[in-house]
């Protein structure tokens, strides 16, 4: 299987799952984001909004790299600079879920 | 050695009609919503600095301007995700006709703002 294959899988395997997560994300950020301190703590830290925040954050990541290095291949005309750009977006990638990660499972009120 | 794949051409040279809007909207929302969702993940991390200093986080998201970034957020996340669910139904080969493409561009930008409504109402227990 050629890359661009599996990059297609992984782009259509991961909007399959971001569509209900997103649904559910954005019905409970409405209802909490005007909330009190208590209130948006107790949401981050207990499940299942703990798991499926921190699932979110993975697959929102993961999928908006690939998708934005299809914006770079598309509009992005050196080599060198596209090479670059892509690397930056696959760090940022993982570095900001991870640190959400982290930051969800030490909240305590 | 110069890299001679043809690229996209810039969006002004084409007349507008409902795919090439939808399509551009895709990405360019796209974009937004990663950046929305950078904005969450730094939410969320103040949450470390405490329930004093939260008082001015909460302030700002009860202002009108803070309402106004969570309504324009539900509407780019119900974009989105119409938008995604039309994008599934061509990978499974349907809805390429350009009448159906049409009507579904047209469903995904109205029905984003009918579920934006619904979204919030529902969220705010309004009904």
């Amino acid at each position: 299987m050629i890359n661009a294959t599996k990059k297609w899988i992984f782009l259509k395997v991961s909007s399959i799952i971001l569509v209900p997560l997103m649904a559910w994300f954005i019905i409970n950020l409405v209802s909490i984001y005007d909330k009190s301190y208590v209130d948006i703590v107790i949401f981050f830290s207990t499940q299942p909004s703990k798991f499926l925040t921190s699932f979110l954050m993975i697959v929102a990541f993961f999928y908006s790299s690939l998708s934005i290095s299809e914006i770079f291949e598309d509009y992005i005309h050196d080599e060198k600079v596209k090479s670059v750009a892509n690397k930056a977006i696959t760090t940022f990638a993982i570095i900001i879920p991870l640190i959400t990660i982290i930051i969800i499972f030490n909240l305590t009120t | 050695m110069s890299n001679n794949n043809p690229l996209s051409p810039h969006i002004q040279i084409y007349s507008w009609n409902i795919s090439s809007l939808i399509s551009i909207s895709h990405r360019i929302i796209g974009v937004i919503n990663i950046v929305a969702l950078t904005l969450i993940c730094l939410w969320i991390a103040l949450l470390l600095l405490g329930e004093t200093n939260y008082e001015y986080i909460k302030f700002f998201l009860q202002s009108f301007l803070g309402k106004f970034l969570i309504l324009g957020l539900t509407w780019s996340f119900s974009f989105q995700i119409l938008s995604e669910i039309r994008h599934l139904f061509w990978d499974f080969g349907y809805g390429f006709e350009l009448i159906t493409s049409k009507i579904t561009g047209l469903i995904v930008i109205f029905g984003s703002i009918v579920l934006t409504i619904l979204i919030y109402l529902y969220s705010k227990q309004i009904f």
